[in-house]
């Protein structure tokens, strides 16, 4: 409870030296509005926002989705397959390479103004730190669980669901943490370049009409979403509670 | 027979005064495992010379003995205990199970390493069960072997606590038991107590010596410990610095059934404990 207290303070202190600060320095609301205004502006286009809101969250949903798919078969490919590895895995860490946000504009041409180039956008984003992380997490049970599974007579189904797959769980965790924000950068760079609903197109058009004040209250809308995309990983993050137990 | 019957069985036996074990009655049994003129070259690595792990190694190891191989560090005994296994093969020579060459890892043998090897996500009850269901033993079998087991093993209170909980002694004793709990003709040891203080490793050579004598069993320990070998073994065996080589063969003459607070205190228990010492070269 002290503790709950301690930091919800500590968010209203910022938002109290945000709002008397912008006040008292006299900022003009196109520059920097006061966080009031940004609420009001927020709750006068509540329908807007809360639509681009769910349109926002359905990408970054989607594409994390798939990411998690297409990096977990990724992943898994390239850490039983030699050949996998020095063929595919190279592809992968070349697309990583690539400035993603200059791809944008390609996806745009390639699927379109709507939804699929959005959720493009995000799966570019999130993929390549899942793949690494199913490769790493793989890699790295231990090699005495892996003797003593074959001393078991295991085979290679049942050592990957009863070891492997557990054992690697940790580290999918911690990059699913680092791919779940990414996807939400994605979506939201994909509807930047070029879109007609969204949190990143709202965005774009309440900058280029002086509303900052509503373009504050979207980019607060999706930093919330962020969060609470992040906080689902972290509850799923709560059931792999061996990270770092040895026995 | 199960587990428990047997132990029913041999349990009666020693009420009757009747000797207890199968063991060293004949001597001229068959052996269960015999290990003949097996080598064992590990590649080079990096421009270092390749080098020989072992040579010539020959034992022979009959059905309820236990044998322990001592040697010093790097002899090759572990890697010998991980060939019989199944885990590594052989380069030269050949080791057998009863008349079955052992390639790969087979059913009859069950292997405990120096680590407990628990999986930290499984409680220490489903840890035991592990291997059972590795090795797709009939369900109801597992369930009516168990609570006898865990009873042995002093974990019944432990069942749903998890590895992490547990003191390394109890976690080796888990380990013990997932092994038990298969039921197989030959146990092998790889130094299983040799990360425990010496009071936890002491009492688990009692239960050891416990659980083998009410058993049937075949075990074959691998150990550092003099004490230790002497304590429980028919039958130590020595090896020779790399590349090993089995230079003695000292049978441990102890009165079975081995009372666990008689047996130290018998002069001939010191005696093999000083032999063997002279023949690792420690004095």
């Amino acid at each position: 409870m002290k503790r709950l207290i301690e930091t919800v303070s500590f968010w209203i202190v910022i938002g109290l030296v945000w709002e008397f600060g912008v006040r008292w320095t006299g900022t003009r609301e196109y520059v920097l509005p006061a966080l009031s205004q940004v609420f009001a502006a927020g709750w006068e286009m509540r329908g807007q926002l809360l639509a681009d809101t769910l349109a926002t969250a359905w990408e970054v949903f989607a594409g994390f989705a798939l990411a998690l798919v297409g990096g977990l078969a990724i992943g898994l490919l390239a850490s039983m397959s030699s050949i996998a590895r020095r063929t595919l895995f190279p592809l992968v860490t070349a697309l990583q390479s690539m400035p993603k946000i200059a791809l944008a504009p390609l996806l745009i041409v390639w699927f379109g103004y709507g939804f699929a180039s959005k959720l493009a956008a995000a799966v570019l984003f999130a993929f390549f730190p899942i793949v690494i992380a199913t490769m790493g997490g793989l890699a790295g049970v231990p090699r005495n669980l892996d003797e003593h599974f074959r001393a078991l007579g295991a085979s290679p189904a049942r050592t990957f669901w009863h070891l492997r797959l557990p054992a690697a769980l940790p580290a999918l965790i911690d990059g699913l943490k680092i791919a779940m924000p990414l996807a939400v950068i994605g979506a939201i760079v994909g509807e930047f370049i070029g879109s007609e609903s969204g949190l990143g197109h709202l965005i774009v058009f309440a900058t280029s009409n002086a509303q900052t004040a509503l373009s504050f209250a979207a980019i607060l809308m999706v930093t919330a979403l962020a969060m609470l995309f992040y906080w689902a990983v972290e509850l799923v993050s709560r059931g792999v509670w061996w990270r770092g137990v040895t026995v | 027979m199960a587990l428990v019957d047997k132990l029913r069985i041999v349990q009666r036996a020693a009420a009757n005064g009747a000797a207890i074990h199968p063991l060293n009655k004949d001597e001229t049994a068959p052996a269960l495992i015999s290990v003949e003129q097996v080598g064992k070259r590990f590649a080079a690595r990096g421009g270092a010379q390749a080098f020989s792990a072992l040579e010539g190694v020959s034992m022979q190891i009959r059905e309820s003995e236990f044998v322990s191989i001592l040697g010093p560090s790097g002899c090759g005994k572990s890697t010998l205990l991980r060939m019989v296994a199944g885990l590594v093969p052989c380069d030269e020579g050949r080791i057998l199970l009863g008349a079955e060459p052992i390639g790969a890892p087979v059913p009859d043998i069950g292997v405990v390493f120096q680590t407990s090897n628990l999986l930290p996500w499984l409680s220490v009850g489903a840890n035991i069960r592990l291997g059972a269901k590795l090795r797709n033993l009939p369900r109801a079998q597992v369930d009516q072997r168990l609570p006898a087991l865990l009873e042995t093993l002093g974990l019944t209170a432990f069942a749903d606590r998890y590895p992490h909980e547990l003191s390394g002694g109890m976690r080796q004793r888990a380990a013990i038991g997932q092994i038990l709990l298969l039921e197989p003709r030959v146990m092998l040891m790889d130094e299983p107590f040799g990360a425990l203080d010496a009071l936890t490793r002491d009492r688990l050579n009692v239960e050891l010596l416990r659980i083998w004598q009410q058993s049937t069993l075949t075990v074959l320990l691998v150990t550092h410990s003099i004490h230790e070998a002497v304590f429980l073994s028919d039958r130590v065996l020595v090896m020779s610095e790399r590349p090993g080589r089995v230079i003695h063969d000292v049978k441990i003459d102890l009165p079975r059934p081995r009372q666990p607070d008689q047996v130290k205190s018998d002069p001939l228990y010191g005696e093999y404990v000083s032999q063997l010492s002279k023949l690792m070269g420690v004095f």
